[in-house]
């Protein structure tokens, strides 16, 4: 993936101005129609079968063809640091993991891998997480812990604030697509934890993001460089206390957001949830807020364009 | 192939195996500790020295006794020790041409009787209470080498070949290979370890076996028991004395008249048997043989009186040593806090009586910080394990360390159990302290508690609450000192002090006794461990404290803001 590209930097912006300016001036036109044109901003399916939603909310955003060519090398976060099955709510779901990973090899990508640096023993959460299970039966899909030091490399942050370089997964620096596929929960430390604070995953040293730096700062200078190409958060359920780890309050929501904008995605996510027992706006979790305004992506969600689907 | 050969690979095959298997989790039922048993002088010298009588270290009575009918069977055979010297002596060692004058046991003899010597004096000392098995006991020794030295190479070297063949192995069916964490393994003294073992290797130059013929007092022990052992080499009358089997012999036990054995010395590995081209050589069991075939080793009672005083003379300086407890004294005369002993290990004087420094529970040990201690605890102390919380903190659900100890110096302790055997209390050091000394935010040591025994009061002058430890509810455990973020020397520290040894009885009777209350943390369904999430559970240095100032932001959860 090249992180650091300006010709690439310089295009998205382009890309995201001109759809400001198109999905503001369709407003203006006609909003009910061609707003349903126009490739949304953003998608919620709202539905029972995590794996259908999954293949909506991705389909209404343009298909997996948009995010993975033929040849592809694929990388998929998912949240499966915790000992614990799917109905704890700490990892992400399986079957909705599952029908991304499947997506993206239909749309032709050369191999899935599904990567994370998770916290308690590895073999307990690949056992319990149920995503090496359900992934087992999708082709060229692998689901691996990444904690050791050799698979990682420098990588540098040139607009950091807190370090102006990281140690990232290597596999994920050589992959062409990053999908961040969380789970929708609260964090003790960072308020929520959705697709950019997941991203922590992927890194070596997370000590230093909790001691030396600011969290919420440190976490947007790594998502300047991890930035997922497209965010699948599953909100089938949602940790809505207790997070990361949970034991806490679950509560299903049965929905999934899909979105090429990690910032709106997460924003999303916060304004339709229940967090700690109560509601919150999307700029009052600072990474969030923080992203947004370092131009990472958009939390106004009232100005985006967002569709709305039920199946 | 040769019987030595298949024998000595599949005992250092299962020796090895034992010991890789040694770790946690440890495998139910598991006598990881097998070999280092089998030793006749762990188990002699560790009886004597701690006056007790063992019954896990009986399999070294039985080698023994088998050595009145097979003779040092056992050093040609089972011994890693004689099959890793083996090993060297043909990869490192270039073969020494030999005739009969120069290997046969008249022309070796010069050295033979230091073993003998060295028994004496090990087994003079144990009769004090000073155990040096350490010193001789090749199964110590040879386990020490293996589990401190040649694993933490193999895992650095493992997880190099990963390295380097990662990236092609993602393309095979075995990517998953790839991602396989391998564990860091370090240690102190492994330099002098290997040393020992380099010297070993050396003194192959000289002569094959070097160690075994004169210097292990195991094999003295053994060549006690096997003068004339029921099953020997017998030699009949088609012998041509052509002297062969005294060139092959490794531990030149044959004459220079073929016909006549050192049976003490002998190992059975049946090499003059397969050599001699007039088949004249049998091992075999005839009792009413003329006894004219034997030689045995010449000791003068001089020299025996002489190891008998010093093995005494030794006992009495390392008994007299600082650290040592005072004599009659269970107690340690000297407080060291950093001589921090593994949970469950017995009071000072009888563990360093037990402990023979084989490094088996440092080898086991999941966090690494057991540690052989190098001069910290005097000569009397070497290689003894201590616990290292800088390093790394003692595994709260782990009893790995008493399971794998071969004479019970650490006991073997059930969970509950373990985790009441205090080994220390964690004191703050307020000059280091973030929050003491420079009033900054910093939360660490109490999130990572596993007992809740730090906590956090506002303290005058401060604007940040401080950490205060309540040592009745404080293990010892290390998890505060490990993750101290204060660079170099911990702000909280684990001292001795408080530490619960018992030589028998309950560990939670004897918390209870003292007033302590070791409650584990509620971990939840997780069992969340500390230290395995991120480096905190929640906020760390950016967390908010009870003595800031009370605003809006404070009734929000953690990591949210004021709109």
């Amino acid at each position: 993936m090249p992180f650091s590209s300006d010709r690439r930097e310089l295009l998205k912006k382009g890309l995201a101005a001109t759809a400001t300016i198109l999905s503001g001036g369709s407003l203006l036109l006609n909003p009910r129609e061609s707003g349903a044109e126009a490739l949304p901003d953003l998608v919620v399916v709202n539905g029972g079968d995590p794996a259908a939603i999954t293949r909506a909310a991705v389909d209404a955003l343009g298909g997996m063809g948009r995010f993975v060519k033929p040849g592809n090398k694929v990388v998929i976060k998912p949240n499966m640091s915790f000992s614990s099955g799917p109905a704890a709510a700490s990892n992400t779901h399986p079957a909705v993991l599952g029908e991304v990973a499947r997506m993206c090899i239909q749309a032709g990508a050369s191999k899935v891998a599904v990567l994370d640096n998770v916290l308690h023993t590895p073999e307990e959460c690949l056992a319990l997480s149920q995503i090496p299970a359900t992934c087992a039966a999708i082709p060229k899909t692998t689901v691996n812990v990444v904690k050791s030091k050799r698979l990682y490399r420098e990588v540098k942050v040139p607009s950091g604030r807190q370090f102006k370089s990281m140690e990232a997964v290597a596999e994920v620096l050589d992959s062409d697509v990053l999908i961040a596929v969380p789970v929708g929960k609260t964090h003790s430390a960072s308020g929520v934890s959705l697709s950019m604070k997941g991203m922590m995953g992927l890194i070596y040293d997370r000590t230093s993001f909790h001691g030396r730096y600011d969290l919420h700062d440190a976490i947007v200078d790594m998502v300047t460089v991890l930035k997922p190409h497209l965010v699948v958060i599953d909100g089938t359920r949602i940790l809505s206390t207790g997070g990361p780890g949970g034991p806490g309050k679950i509560i299903p929501l049965n929905l999934v957001i899909a979105s090429a904008d990690m910032v709106a995605a997460d924003a999303q996510m916060v304004a339709l949830g229940t967090w700690f027992n109560r509601k919150f706006e999307p700029g009052q979790v600072k990474h969030i807020r923080l992203a947004a305004e370092r131009g990472l992506g958009r939390m106004d969600l009232q100005k985006l364009n967002v569709r709305n689907i039920k199946i | 192939m040769k019987l030595h050969k298949v024998t000595q690979t599949v005992t250092l095959t299962v020796f090895l195996g034992l010991l890789l298997l040694a770790t946690y989790p440890f495998p139910d039922g598991l006598t990881a500790d097998f070999f280092l048993r089998l030793d006749p002088l762990i188990c002699f010298g560790t009886l004597i020295a701690s006056r007790e009588f063992l019954v896990y270290l009986l399999p070294g009575l039985l080698i023994l006794s088998a050595a009145l009918l097979i003779g040092r069977f056992f050093c040609g055979h089972i011994c890693p020790m004689g099959t890793t010297l083996d090993i060297l002596q043909s990869a490192v060692v270039s073969r020494k041409r030999t005739s009969v004058k120069n290997n046969s046991y008249e022309s070796t003899q010069r050295y033979r009787r230091w073993k003998y010597l060295g028994l004496i004096a090990i087994l003079a000392s144990a009769s004090t209470g000073v155990s040096l098995v350490y010193w001789g006991s090749p199964l110590s020794l040879v386990t020490r080498f293996y589990g401190l030295v040649v694993y933490p190479v193999l895992l650095l070297t493992a997880d190099w070949a990963l390295q380097v063949t990662g990236p092609l192995l993602t393309r095979t069916p075995f990517s998953s290979l790839n991602y396989l964490q391998i564990p860091e393994r370090v240690f102190s003294t492994g330099v002098f370890v290997f040393l020992l073992f380099f010297g070993m290797t050396i003194l192959g130059y000289a002569q094959q076996r070097f160690w075994c013929r004169n210097l292990c007092p195991a094999g003295a022990l053994m060549g006690l028991f096997s003068r004339s052992p029921l099953v020997r080499r017998r030699v009949n009358e088609d012998c041509t004395k052509c002297g062969l089997c005294v060139r092959n012999c490794p531990i030149a036990a044959i004459s220079e008249e073929p016909a006549k054995t050192a049976h003490s010395e002998c190992i059975v590995c049946l090499r003059c048997m397969d050599v001699c081209p007039e088949s004249a050589i049998s091992f075999s069991a005839r009792p009413f043989h003329k006894p004219v075939e034997k030689v045995n080793p010449d000791l003068t009672r001089r020299n025996m009186i002489l190891a008998l005083g010093s093995g005494l003379v030794t006992a009495g300086v390392l008994r007299t040593g600082i650290h040592q407890p005072l004599p009659r004294s269970r107690e340690r005369a000297l407080v060291n806090a950093e001589l921090i002993r593994p949970p469950g290990a017995l009071p000072e004087s009888e563990f360093l009586a037990r402990c023979i420094r084989c490094g088996e529970c440092m080898k086991a040990c999941p966090t690494n910080t057991l540690q052989p201690v190098w001069f910290k605890a005097g000569l009397e102390g070497i290689f003894t394990p201590v616990m290292l919380p800088r390093l790394a903190a003692c595994s709260i659900n782990c009893n790995t360390c008493g399971k794998v100890c071969p004479t019970g110096a650490i006991r073997d302790l059930p969970h509950i159990e373990k985790k009441h055997a205090k080994v220390g209390t964690a004191w703050i050091n307020r000059q280091n302290c973030l929050v003491w000394e420079q009033d900054k935010k910093c939360l660490v040591c109490d999130e990572v508690c596993p007992y809740n025994a730090v906590s956090f009061q506002p303290v005058p002058e401060r604007v940040n609450a401080a950490p205060f430890v309540t040592e009745n509810k404080c293990t010892g455990c290390g998890w505060c000192e490990s993750k101290c973020p204060v660079e170099g020397t911990s702000a909280i520290r684990v001292n001795i002090i408080g530490e619960i040894r018992l030589a028998s009885g309950s560990y939670v009777d004897k918390a209870r006794e003292y007033g302590s209350h070791f409650k584990e943390r509620e971990l939840g369904p997780e069992r969340l461990a500390p230290g395995t999430f991120d480096s905190s559970t929640s906020s760390s240095m950016d967390g908010t404290t009870p003595t800031e100032p009370k605003s809006s932001e404070e009734q929000l959860p953690p990591g949210f803001t004021i709109k």
